[in-house]
């Protein structure tokens, strides 16, 4: 395991790298010159001049290249061009409302979505079948957008079940009130490729031979279902979620835009349209981090969901 | 007593519409057979002949799509008419299933212990400790080893052999009184096979259980039955005791299939191929004796090859798949290579070939063909090279390209080796080869998908004789066909043989198909050759103890003097 | 392809009893078929999935549907429809026909004095130039334009009409998301067939690269672009292309895994056929399905993306209109209570993906059927 372990993480650091890279040439060669974003549209040359002096951008490629792996390195990410705000304090502050919001979606999805699917996958062929799976195809072509657009003026402005937009200090509260809104247009959206996707994997282990077998020792269809097809059609599905996982830390930018909920999303967003390159760079790198080791760690849980994997 | 009573069975398969029109494929077409006490009944055909489907009707196996008619007689109740929650009473209780490939029919999340234990939860109501100990007994009647550790195994971390034991034992564990065996020996090997054959005939006499033994092996059959039930279409040809049956077979499609398989014991030049015998024709003659004189065409000395595996964090280590192989092979003789799976007979004649890429690892020695050393070819002499040795594959399913027509599958080798003017030369000679190996030259434009396993092979062997090679390596090349069709591309290579002169090297596991082909017999285990003879003399008077084990496990069919043991 | 076989040998293509018939049914039900599928002449793979496609009524209504938006795109990007989405025929916020107009507004509650006006002429300064100028005015053509009071489907807060945006929008929408999923197309179809084959170093190096774009999580890389190459039709192209080639490289490449190793491809390798001929003859004809279906996906999902793009500004250029742009507008036009440009945006877009997404269900359907002689 230990092995394992090293080779995956010495496996990491090209990939690292090769995202370092990828932001920084993408920012330099076609990116703005940060100097004159910075200036203003009002600098005069000098001005412009002195910045790129400060920013260190008169310096060769690679020395620029140095200083800012340095800074990746030692967890210095500056500041933010428009608010001045320290990148890292950027993250600790927007990231708890990005989870608040993030983790409730990918728990319900998935609990929702397995029993309907493995209904679904079992009467496959029937009416019932044929018409969920027309009724998502509809539902999944019209765009997020427009469910939050019109969720929230039904739900929010006409009925006032909940509020239009808004978030809170304290956890309890954020949950209870202002994240059910969000979180139920989001897993309605989701539902639909979920299911058609977890059916696909129902379908696929319902055509193995070892259901079969079951059958032939007597076991009822409840059993053959919930406890052979089950267990084996979770290993797809952790895959899944586990691929699912890093996502969660950038969010919904969309439901944060929306609901005025101050995450990570909405923060790159707002980052985008200010053209702010260090929080935009800083916020890529981090989250490549973050896939890396999730997917690392699912991996190395994988063992106990399938027997048949070898780390090695 | 009858256990089992079938009458007029039969199982058609919904297809989907077409223009509206339901579409009904026949795979059973009225069957009719009883099942007595403490009787091995065998139901023997070849692929697409229902039996598989017959077998699976019993317990209402089948896929959604099927629809059955008929009469299922179980002591008196008609199973067909049963419902489902009283049927899963008999599953794995009255009646229990083996099938054939335990690696899939395993579930492989699940511990052996775990699925052991499941039949007897539900039809014993065991508690779980209980469970547990019946089912290390079973693990140890199947002859198990360890059978303590096993419990606690996954699938996965067994052998074939060991996983099919297990599949037995969770049949056994509830004391059926019929055992389905749907070809449980089909994917194993020779030895194998042998060992799981006589643990289920041990078994029967023992708990005095009826088996219900499908095959497409009449060697196998001859050994274990006592009954025998020959489909073939959908419709039973014919059913009588063994003896009988293998004695004197009364139906032309049962007779053709007793003949046209190859043997240990006789010694054909050709083989009876089902027309032949529904025809009427006359029987074999002598094989022609080989010149011994022969010049010889491929020299092969030492010829050694590894894999690299990967080990640790960073290094590998190397896994000999071949070592040290060393034959003569004449113009006009065959050279058969024999062995099971991993003795690195493909290996080595991929390797030959020049079809392992160099940097899966290192290989040594010596093919010298030509004037030149196969092995240490440049890329660009080996494309001349690749004209005069040629091959052909084990998967008739995957050797041909499914996008290709058999025009372009033909055409395309020589128009890279510039044989033929030009397009229409080409195609001519295409059309020459297709009916050279008894094909209608309407084949031409057709896609793979149109033809049946034993004519795609031929076509595969006409793209090999496309560039006129001097050698033929056949790598598995009948094992996937059914016997009847085995027969006529055995035939057919033969005759080709004489026709134009050409040498093979003829791998399989099948020591009798070996024997009726070759000349000059290489027997390999584990990347070694073990023994190297001609066939006659491998056959008559082998050495070592692992070919006399390989011979040995070879179904022999029914012999009368098993009636008396 | 694994240096030593298993202990036992499984026959190569053995099917479960459930999805599709055992090996010992198979050759029952290949009978079957070949009785059902009496066809005259040979027909390759794509001769049969057209025609069970033909069977399938649902997916040839799409495609039928898919057709129609195709002609009308090709209509608006030769300017023979909504040419001019941008000019306002209508009164602001103009209310769809089938609702008629809105009631004039009360303005204020100013009255209007009644009586003639004070004569101001003596204290006007520009009082003696009024005749001249009137002279001059009357030389001029002036025209009215009367502003409609309702259009087919509304106006927006301009009062240009949406139904000519609505067309507009889709042309630009549906033309992004076809260009992006064919530059994603080529790109991942051409790294994994050259990774999958070759594997190797070329194979490790693509798979650092692919792991570089995978490690960055999907919206994060966009935006990323996004800032950096900012808005426009072609912008938008690129960024989508350059993204969301990942899916389509991986399919590839366990496809080109599994071919490169099939007999079929030995056997072109025997008999002499160059590493190009065997990856773009003879391999990539039999990855075309699959390269064609995740295709159709990857237009439904740029589509989408190019949608929510727009909405937030990194879209499509200021000066086009697509229906990421219309939503955008539309969200603040709802709370006054101005539905139809939502409707509008939402309507053609559902209908147009919908029909779009059932035909790649037909189509995967009618090429997946056991390939003919894949498997």
């Amino acid at each position: 395991m230990a092995a394992y372990l090293i080779r995956r993480l010495w496996q990491m650091v090209p990939t690292l790298l090769g995202v370092v890279l990828l932001v920084f040439f993408l920012f330099k060669y076609f990116g703005g010159d940060p100097a004159e974003i910075l200036g203003g549209l009002n600098a005069t040359p000098e001005q412009i001049a002195a910045i790129r002096q400060t920013l260190g951008l008169d310096q060769p490629v690679w020395v620029q290249l140095g200083i800012y792996l340095k800074s990746i390195v030692t967890f210095d990410w500056g500041k933010s061009w428009a608010t001045n705000e320290s990148v890292a304090n950027l993250f600790a502050t927007r990231l708890p409302a990005t989870l608040t919001v993030m983790t409730p979606i990918l728990i319900l999805d998935v609990l929702l979505a397995l029993p309907v699917a493995m209904w679904v996958a079992y009467r496959r062929g029937s009416l019932s079948d044929r018409t969920i799976m027309v009724v998502s195809t509809v539902a999944l072509s019209v765009s997020f957008l427009v469910y939050i657009i019109v969720g929230q003026y039904l739900f929010g402005f006409q009925l006032g079940w909940f509020p239009v937009q808004g978030w809170s200090d304290s956890v309890w509260t954020n949950l209870v009130t202002y994240v059910p809104l969000p979180v139920l247009l989001a897993v309605m959206v989701g539902l639909a490729p979920q299911t058609r996707l977890y059916r696909t994997f129902f379908l696929d282990e319902l055509g193995h031979d070892y259901v079969r077998t079951a059958r032939a020792k007597g076991l009822t269809e409840n059993t053959v279902m919930f406890k052979h097809v089950l267990r084996n059609a979770m290993i797809p599905i952790l895959t899944n979620v586990g691929l699912a996982l890093p996502g969660i830390f950038v969010g919904s930018f969309l439901i944060e835009v929306f609901f005025s909920i101050p995450g990570l999303g909405r923060e790159v967003l707002l980052a985008v349209n200010r053209s702010d390159y260090p929080v935009i760079q800083a916020v890529t790198v981090y989250l490549a981090v973050i896939t890396m080791v999730i997917n690392l760690i699912v991996d190395v849980c994988f063992k106990l969901v399938d027997p048949r994997v070898v780390l090695k | 007593m009858t256990l089992l009573s079938i009458q007029d069975l039969r199982v058609a398969f919904r297809m989907g519409k077409v223009n509206g029109v339901a579409q009904r494929a026949e795979a059973v077409k009225g069957v009719t057979f009883d099942i007595a006490q403490n009787t091995t009944v065998a139901l023997v055909g070849e692929s697409g002949s229902g039996k598989s489907v017959t077998a699976m009707s019993v317990l209402n196996l089948l896929p959604d799509n099927a629809e059955r008619s008929g009469k299922i007689l179980w002591q008196g109740k008609d199973l067909l008419r049963t419902p489902l929650h009283e049927l899963q009473h008999l599953r794995g209780k009255e009646i229990a299933c083996v099938f054939q490939d335990p690696m899939q029919s395993l579930n492989p999340v699940f511990t052996v212990g775990d699925q052991l234990c499941e039949p007897l939860v539900k039809h014993m109501k065991m508690g779980q400790r209980a469970a547990l100990e019946r089912a290390e007994q079973c693990l140890v009647e199947v002859g198990m080893p360890e059978p303590k550790r096993r419990l606690a195994a996954y699938p996965h971390e067994l052998s074939g052999g060991q996983q099919q034991r297990v599949m037995i034992a969770m049949a056994l564990a509830c004391e059926p009184k019929l055992l389905i065996a749907d070809e449980p020996t089909t994917a194993l090997d020779v030895t194998i096979q042998r060992q799981i054959l006589e643990l289920i005939a041990e078994i029967q006499r023992k708990h005095r259980m009826s088996v219900l033994f499908i095959s497409h092996d009449l060697g196998v059959v001859g050994e274990i039955a006592d009954e025998v039930l020959v489909m073939r279409n959908g419709i039973l040809r014919e059913q009588g005791p063994v003896a009988a049956i293998f004695a004197s077979p009364k139906d032309a499609y049962t007779q053709a299939l007793l003949a046209c398989r190859p043997s240990l014991e006789r010694n054909p030049a050709r083989l009876m191929v089902i027309d032949d015998h529904i025809a009427g024709r006359a029987a074999q003659q002598e094989p022609k004796p080989k010149d011994p004189s022969a010049p010889v065409v491929l020299e092969v000395r030492g010829l050694s090859k590894s894999f690299w595996i990967k080990q640790g964090l960073f290094g590998r280590r190397e896994f000999k798949a071949v070592q040290n192989v060393n034959f003569q092979l004449r113009k006009g003789h065959t050279l058969g290579v024999v062995g099971e799976s991993g003795s690195g007979k493909t290996t080595m004649g991929l390797s030959l070939l020049r079809l392992h890429e160099a940097n899966t690892g290192p290989m040594s020695g010596e093919a010298i063909f030509g004037g030149k050393n196969l092995l240490t070819l440049t890329d660009r002499e080996r494309q001349p090279m690749r004209r005069r040795i040629q091959v052909v594959f084990q998967n008739p399913y995957a050797s041909l390209n499914p996008r290709f027509t058999i025009g372009q599958t033909l055409v395309e080798p020589m128009a890279i080796h510039g044989i033929g003017a030009d397009t229409n030369e080409r195609e001519n000679r295409a059309r020459t080869l297709l009916e050279k190996v008894d094909l209608d030259g309407t084949a031409f434009g057709k896609y793979p998908h149109e033809f049946s396993g034993g004519q795609r092979q031929r076509i595969a062997i006409a793209r090999a004789l496309t560039l006129n090679p001097e050698v033929l390596v056949l790598d598995e090349a009948v094992s996937a066909l059914d016997v009847s069709v085995q027969a006529q591309v055995l035939n057919l290579l033969k005759d080709l043989q004489d026709e134009l002169g050409l040498a093979y090297i003829f791998i399989s596991h099948d020591l009798a198909v070996v024997r009726f082909i070759s000349d000059e017999v290489l027997v390999m285990k584990d990347g070694v050759v073990v023994e190297q003879a001609s066939a006659a003399r491998i056959l008559a008077a082998p050495r070592e103890e692992y070919t006399r084990r390989l011979l040995a496990a070879v179904p022999r069919g029914y012999r009368p003097a098993r009636a008396v043991a | 392809m694994s240096p030593q076989d298993a202990s036992h040998r499984a026959p190569e293509g053995a099917r479960p009893a459930w999805g599709g018939p055992a090996p010992g049914m198979s050759a029952a039900l290949q009978s079957g078929t070949a009785a059902i599928a009496q066809v005259e002449h040979s027909e390759g793979v794509w001769h049969a999935a057209w025609r069970r496609f033909k069977t399938d009524r649902v997916g040839l209504v799409c495609a039928v549907i898919v057709v129609a938006f195709l002609l009308l795109i090709a209509m608006a990007a030769l300017g023979l429809v909504a040419k001019n989405w941008q000019k306002e025929v209508g009164v602001p916020n103009a209310p769809p026909t089938f609702i008629g107009p809105r009631p004039p507004e009360a303005i204020g509650a100013i009255e209007v004095p009644k009586g003639p006006n004070v004569d101001l002429s003596a204290v006007d300064p520009l009082a003696p130039r009024y005749k001249e100028w009137d002279e001059r005015a009357a030389k001029f053509k002036t025209q009215e334009v009367v502003k409609a009071e309702t259009l087919p489907m509304g106006g927006d807060r301009f009062g240009r009409d949406v139904l000519a945006k609505a067309i507009k929008g889709t042309q630009i929408s549906v033309f992004v998301g076809v260009m992006a999923a064919l530059v994603a197309t080529l790109i991942g179809t051409l790294l994994g067939a050259l990774s999958g084959y070759f594997g190797g170093r070329v194979g490790d190096f693509l798979e650092w690269l692919y792991n570089v774009f995978e490690a960055i999580p999907g919206i994060l890389l966009i935006f990323a672009f996004a800032a950096v190459f900012g808005r426009g039709i072609t912008t938008v192209v690129l960024i989508l292309g350059l993204t969301g080639w990942s899916g389509l490289y991986r399919q590839v490449r366990s496809e080109f895994i599994k071919h490169r190793s099939r007999e079929y491809v030995r056997a072109a390798e025997a008999i002499g056929a160059s590493v190009w001929s065997r990856i773009f003859t003879h391999i990539l004809p039999n990855v075309s399905h699959v390269v064609l279906v995740r295709m159709s996906l990857l237009v439904v999902g740029f589509i989408k993306a190019e949608v929510i793009l727009s909405y937030l500004g990194l879209g499509v250029g200021v000066d086009d209109v697509s229906w990421g742009t219309m939503l955008a507008e539309a969200q603040s036009e709802l709370i006054l209570g101005y539905w139809w440009q939502l409707a509008a945006a939402t309507a053609f877009m559902a209908v147009f993906v919908t029909a779009f997404s059932l035909m790649t269900d037909a189509l995967r359907d009618a090429l997946d059927p056991k390939l003919r002689g894949l498997e």
